[in-house]
């Protein structure tokens, strides 16, 4: 090829790329925009009479001098954990991975802690957990 | 020709052709179950609906289940078929490429189908692989959401994928590869009675709901294998690289000799490069079989 017929084409393919770039952008921005969206989940007063109460992906732990909220979802790839009476542990269905009630991770492929989902009490004693969804 | 190579060869014909008989009853009972399922608000409680309230819902169900199963098992075992003897040699390697991500796509659609049983395993199955791809370096979490995302959409990507991009997309593929798109009679009608005696005598799983509280949930069976790695491997590892590593050397294979040819290596390097990693293809695909199948046995 010659060198002004290589210069052409290679200008051709610049031209191009930049528009489809100028279109691709802004269409990979509009598919993968999300609105956050943030959850409520209610515990009512006779929802909390357990020492472990599982609600809508949310795990309500009442220790004797604390109330606090994890979310169920292991932090290895999302499964949703369950929880053993016997050993007091959450344990992942999924690929096996061990938390402590406290959401301390024990054994298995998770390598972070469950998370705290923040709490706040009512004044008719509901507490609700707020989990951020997307 | 030899008894066992005249067996080789009939199976070779009659695999994709009954194949194809299953992929239009998948696509006929797919339109049928399109009328009531709705990838929005309760699907579990409406995929419950299908099987025990509508009429029919329950084979239909079953018939959609069984022939996609089929097909990709058969479409599998055609492939295996060209590669263990080797006839990606024959093909040009634009069209080896069509075929490989064809069958790619067909198990992504299976996939996406097994996320919308919308029971725990499929919702599992969902996060886990969206939690994956948000594995990925820089624009993980963006990539994910052009496949599925949290909360209330959660079943509409999938649902998009799996009626609407990956059916045309894998029939625009194959559009070159399948001689005649109406089977056989015989083989439109034996696949027909299989699969609906199947659909008939054989009743669906029975779905646990997502928030049932179940020891060990399984992935569907050809990700079984990659479920056994992601419990000791990293998830960017076991469920990108090492899937990625293995589709793309499949890719390549027909390009191997070529391409060494182009560097000028000689005759024998050029061979034993091509042998080398045809070798290497095949005990990986030894080495997934025996995980799936120890999975299968003993659970991931």
């Amino acid at each position: 090829m010659e060198r002004r017929g290589f210069i052409k084409k290679g200008l051709q393919w610049a031209a191009s790329l930049l528009g489809a770039s100028f279109l691709a952008y802004p269409a990979f921005s509009f598919m993968t925009f999300r609105k956050a969206t943030k959850k409520r989940i209610v515990f009512h007063p006779e929802d909390q009479a357990g020492a472990v109460t599982f609600k809508e992906g949310v795990y309500l732990i009442r220790e004797p001098n604390e109330i606090f909220a994890l979310s169920a979802q292991c932090t290895h790839l999302g499964c949703t954990l369950n929880y053993d009476a016997v050993s007091g542990r959450f344990a992942c269905p999924c690929h096996g991975s061990v938390f402590t009630l406290s959401g301390k991770r024990i054994s298995g492929p998770a390598r972070k802690d469950l998370y705290r989902v923040p709490l706040t009490k009512t004044a008719s004693g509901d507490i609700e957990a707020v989990l951020e969804v997307g | 020709m030899s008894f066992p190579g005249r067996i080789i060869s009939r199976i070779s014909l009659y695999l994709p052709r009954l194949g194809l008989s299953a992929l239009i009853l998948c696509l006929v009972s797919g339109l049928v179950l399109a009328f009531y399922y709705r990838p929005m608000g309760n699907v579990f409680q409406n995929v419950e609906e299908i099987t025990t309230l509508v009429p029919y819902g329950w084979f239909f169900r079953q018939l959609h289940y069984s022939a996609g199963q089929v097909f990709v098992i058969l479409m599998l075992l055609h492939t295996l078929d060209h590669f263990f003897r080797r006839r990606y040699r024959i093909y040009a390697l634009g069209e080896w490429i069509s075929l490989i991500v064809s069958l790619a796509l067909c198990f992504y659609t299976l996939f996406t189908g097994f996320i919308l049983k919308a029971d725990q395993e499929g919702v599992f199955a969902g996060r886990i692989f969206m939690n994956i791809i948000e594995t990925l370096p820089v624009a993980g979490g963006a990539i994910a959401r052009l496949f599925i995302v949290p909360g209330n959409s959660f079943f509409f990507l999938p649902y998009l994928y799996h009626s609407f991009f990956l059916p045309l997309l894998i029939i625009y593929l194959m559009r070159g590869h399948i001689r005649e798109w109406f089977p056989n009679e015989r083989f439109l009608l034996s696949g027909g009675i299989g699969l609906s005696l199947y659909a008939l005598f054989v009743s669906p799983r029975i779905d646990i709901p997502p928030d049932a509280s179940v020891a060990v949930v399984e992935g569907p069976w050809f990700f079984l294998g990659i479920q056994s790695l992601l419990k000791v491997l990293p998830s960017f590892l076991a469920g990108l690289v090492i899937p990625g590593l293995f589709i793309g050397c499949i890719l390549v294979l027909p390009a191997a000799g070529p391409a060494l040819r182009a560097l000028s290596f000689n005759e024998r390097i050029i061979r034993i490069g091509e042998t080398g990693l045809y070798c290497l293809l095949i005990i990986s695909i030894c080495l997934y079989a025996f995980l799936t199948l120890r999975a299968a046995i003993w659970g991931p």
